[in-house]
């Protein structure tokens, strides 16, 4: 919690990784930070600014991690250290300057935190990132867990001004979303002063014969790391009395000591925490005296190949166990099953392990279970707008082919079996990519295409896609969804927002930035009023060129957080379960989470005399958001003239704002 | 020894208070503890999950298949999707609530004769595995405590007295206060209190 993070006196805490990272920046006197959020490093983020102020810190939530990397390095050239946080897919939005930097350098300690997603827990991909080093020739540090994620956050400050290079402490899921007990150092804050970025007197320039220049510069500073990191703190060997070692980095490396443990056998281990130089002389020392060796590590076989080439030269008989051999795989991330089966395999030679029995039984008892897949929350914006598309399209769906994009609506594309007539899961690439394949898409095929993209990521990469679109008069319809929050990484503020960390903020708005850029066609709805945004999707259907349509709503999340710091509480809504014609339009079409069908047959007779019989819908008075679209769409409430004789009630009760939020 | 503890529950249920609330416990009592989050997409009413590991010989964030001492369900239909992890005849401490999911309710509509799960049925599976269960009404006590958002202390409360839990009743009433918005901490003791006096 953010009380250990920012701890004067206590020697410990329990802290999760991102907090360990923080808490290490902090004691490396960290000046200036930007970020684009992104799971699973958002909350380095998020704790930063609940700090910086505190701390003097200057924070910037940039547009795109491209804008992040710039703002840090450019506060690194400017004589103040500096930290920024992304995702795997952000650096690959931030590369272009990235593999620049690795050939200017920079000045004052500059710290590159990036964290890859095995199992593609919220990804688009299972990248491999480490091959961003060795392309770039940037130093990269590699934790096993979150206290030494803070360790190599504070040396990769020492590196990187000893260097005067970017420094990259790689991490995976597994690693930041950790908590285990932190040992704590002292904070030694000084005042932030600006100091003259001419008095450094460094050149950042490359090009043409400037880089060729550079570029042996660079491989001169790489080797020069290489020497340091041979006796590098976070590289170690355990000494051990078999002829079979095994060489580990990052968080495999706990799945391989638990399992040594398990196994009780004392194998030689070799930790690697310095991946890029490699130390090749540690390395080589280690596999000089083994008949084999196990390379464990997630994604590609990248030590496994590094290990490979060194034994060609002093090791020619070393049997090297991994992913070319076929004992592990290159999808997914691991755990102890999985090191284990390799391990009893290799030391006992049994091919069966009781895990696997164990996921067996588990599997027969839960084949009754319903898959739960992360939905649109109750009160969600998204859910409003896509009821008023769906109905829409009906009717038209083959004419009609809907783009997806990176944000809470990715979610259609998990949900595809509720919304059939959308088909979320046609196309989703990256961020903003949802403007450029329209595009393509609408020259290639006579469907026409609504693009949609959320506000975040309409700031982070829609920018160039939309003028495209314009300058092009490209048939394609654009959906806007303006939560005004970057909603699916956690809430944080974006461009669109209108404040943020200071009062020193500029909202930007999204139409003038349209009207600027020279679009004629632009709508804005509101999208809770759902049933009257119906036309406005069928009008630009119509349309030819063009057409921009926001969809205008906050995050339920969002909202809510604003109404508990407003101090007001939630207002839900109930169905009167007497009088529901039990027609299930609010559960068909609506499909939220705070929604269910009652158990009981029921009976209701009205004053037509007709009979209505069987299963009520039910609206959780716990769960319910209040933003009463539900009411809306059933055919018995009259939201515009609330009575008695609405099916959908107000309900008497208000609730609190649940405080995690 | 180590103490295994596996918690489930659906997104936005207050599971990662629990979690928090025996890290910061087991940092300030001396105890040593590695925990793993489920964070990001799953948040959005979907599954979740947090691997608690307390003990002086724990290395993997990961509570193998069939070694947690416990599992605790904030939701039946999530505490059943965990099971491969609980070891036989292992603790069961589970909410009597049951959070229907949106695909759930889409079979449903599609056919009535596509019935919801209950408790009784997730039981019937659960005992296959041991038969220590502890069903408890957190939903209900929480109300007692005025703020009906505390059932996951309920829970917890409930864990506690519970063979084999390595912190006590009153560590962890020392350390809701410093975890809890002020506002809120005295529906969250009672609710501790009360989950554990009500677990017979």
């Amino acid at each position: 919690m953010i009380a250990d993070v920012i701890s004067t006196n206590k020697k410990t805490a329990f802290l999760f990784c991102n907090e360990a990272i923080v808490r290490g920046a902090l004691e490396s006197d960290v000046k200036i930070v930007a970020f684009y959020p992104g799971s699973p490093v958002s909350e380095i983020l998020d704790t930063f600014y609940q700090i910086s102020d505190k701390f003097g810190i200057k924070m910037e939530i940039a547009t795109n991690e491209k804008v992040a990397l710039e703002i840090v390095a450019g506060a690194s050239m400017g004589g103040q250290r500096s930290l920024i946080a992304m995702k795997s897919v952000g650096l690959n939005v931030a590369s272009d300057t990235f593999f620049s930097l690795g050939y200017t350098g920079l000045n004052k300690g500059c710290v590159l935190v990036f964290a890859d997603d095995p199992y593609c827990h919220s990804s688009q991909s299972e990248e491999d990132g480490r091959f961003f080093a060795y392309n770039s020739y940037i130093p990269m540090l590699e934790p096993t867990d979150p206290v030494e994620a803070k360790s190599m956050v504070k040396a990769a400050f020492e590196i990187s001004e000893k260097y005067q290079t970017l420094v990259i402490v790689r991490t995976t899921t597994r690693i930041n979303h950790q908590s285990t007990i932190v040992p704590l150092e002292p904070l030694n804050r000084t005042e932030f002063s600006k100091g003259s970025f001419r008095s450094f007197n460094k050149k950042y320039a490359t090009v043409g014969s400037k880089a060729r220049e550079l570029k042996l510069k660079m491989l001169e500073r790489r080797d020069r790391i290489a020497i340091e990191f041979e006796n590098s703190e976070f590289n170690s060997i355990s000494e051990g009395s078999l002829k079979t070692g095994v060489i580990v980095s990052g968080v495999s490396y706990n799945y391989v000591l638990e399992v040594c443990n398990k196994l009780d056998i004392n194998p030689p281990i070799l930790k690697l925490g310095t991946t890029y130089p490699l130390p090749i002389k540690l390395i080589s020392s280690f596999i000089n005296k083994l008949d084999r060796v196990i390379v464990v590590e997630e994604l590609s076989p990248h030590l496994e190949r590094q290990v490979k080439v060194l034994a060609k030269d002093i090791n020619l008989q070393l049997e090297v166990i991994g992913k070319d051999s076929g004992h592990f795989s290159e999808a997914f991330e691991y755990n102890i099953p999985i090191v284990f089966k390799v391990f009893t395999q290799i030391f006992s030679g049994k091919k069966t392990t009781h895990y696997g029995d164990i996921v067996k039984k588990a599997e027969e008892l839960k084949f009754i279970l319903p898959v739960r897949i992360p939905v649109f929350c109750p009160g969600c914006p998204h859910r409003a707008t896509f009821w008023a598309l769906q109905r829409a399209v009906s009717g038209k769906t083959s004419e009609v082919a809907l783009i997806n994009d990176i944000g809470c609506y990715s979610m259609l594309l998990l949900n595809n079996k509720i919304y059939p007539k959308l088909n979320g899961d046609d196309v989703l690439l990256s961020m903003g990519a949802t403007l450029g394949t329209g595009s393509g898409i609408s020259l290639a095929a006579k469907e026409k295409i609504i693009s949609v993209i959320g506000d975040s990521t309409f700031f982070h990469a829609g920018l160039p896609g939309m003028v495209n679109i314009c300058h092009n008069n490209e048939d394609i319809i654009v959906l806007i969804l303006d939560n005004s929050i970057t909603a699916m990484t956690g809430q944080q503020i974006n461009p669109g927002t209108g404040y943020g960390l200071a009062d020193n903020k500029t909202k930007i708005n999204i139409e003038d930035i349209l009207r600027g850029i020279g679009f004629k066609n632009i709508i804005i709805n509101d999208c809770f009023d759902a049933k009257n945004c119906i036309p406005s999707f069928n009008k630009a259907l119509e349309e030819k060129g063009p057409t921009v349509i926001i969809s205008r709503g906050p995050c339920a999340l969002w909202e809510d957080r604003n109404k508990r710091k407003r101090g007001e509480k939630i207002q839900p809504f109930f169905v009167d379960q007497k009088i529901c014609r039990k027609c299930h339009t609010c559960m068909r079409d609506f499909y939220c989470p705070a929604i269910s069908m009652d158990n009981q047959v029921m009976h209701f007779t009205d004053d037509n005399e007709k009979e209505w019989s069987g299963f009520s819908s039910h609206i959780s008075p716990k769960l319910c958001d209040g933003c009463g679209v539900c009411s809306i769409i059933c055919p018995y409430t009259n939201h515009e003239a609330r009575s008695e004789k609405d099916v959908i009630k107000i309900y008497e009760k208000k609730r609190e704002v649940r405080h995690d939020l | 020894m180590t103490y295994n503890l596996m918690t489930c529950g659906v997104g936005g249920q207050g599971l990662m208070l629990v979690s928090n609330l025996i890290g910061i416990a087991c940092a300030d009592f001396g105890l040593n503890i590695r925990t793993a989050e489920t964070h990001g997409l799953a948040q959005r009413s979907g599954s979740i999950y947090t691997h608690v590991r307390i003990g002086e010989e724990i290395y993997s964030p990961l509570i193998p298949y069939g070694e947690a001492d416990a599992l605790l369900g904030m939701e039946a239909i999530e505490t059943l999707r965990y099971i491969e992890f609980l070891k036989p005849d292992g603790v069961i401490v589970m909410n009597n609530y049951m959070w229907h999911p949106v695909q759930s309710t889409f079979d449903r509509v599609q056919d009535v004769a596509n019935t919801y799960l209950s408790i009784k049925m997730i039981m019937a599976q659960l005992e296959k595995i041991t038969k220590t269960i502890h069903l408890v009404n957190a939903t209900e006590i929480a109300n007692q405590t005025g703020n009906p958002l505390t059932s996951n202390l309920v829970l917890l409360g409930a864990l506690v007295k519970t063979e084999g839990f390595p912190l006590s009743l009153n560590q962890l009433q020392e350390i809701v206060p410093k975890v809890v918005p002020e506002k809120a901490i005295n529906a969250n003791l009672k609710a501790l209190l009360l989950g554990y006096e009500n677990r017979k």
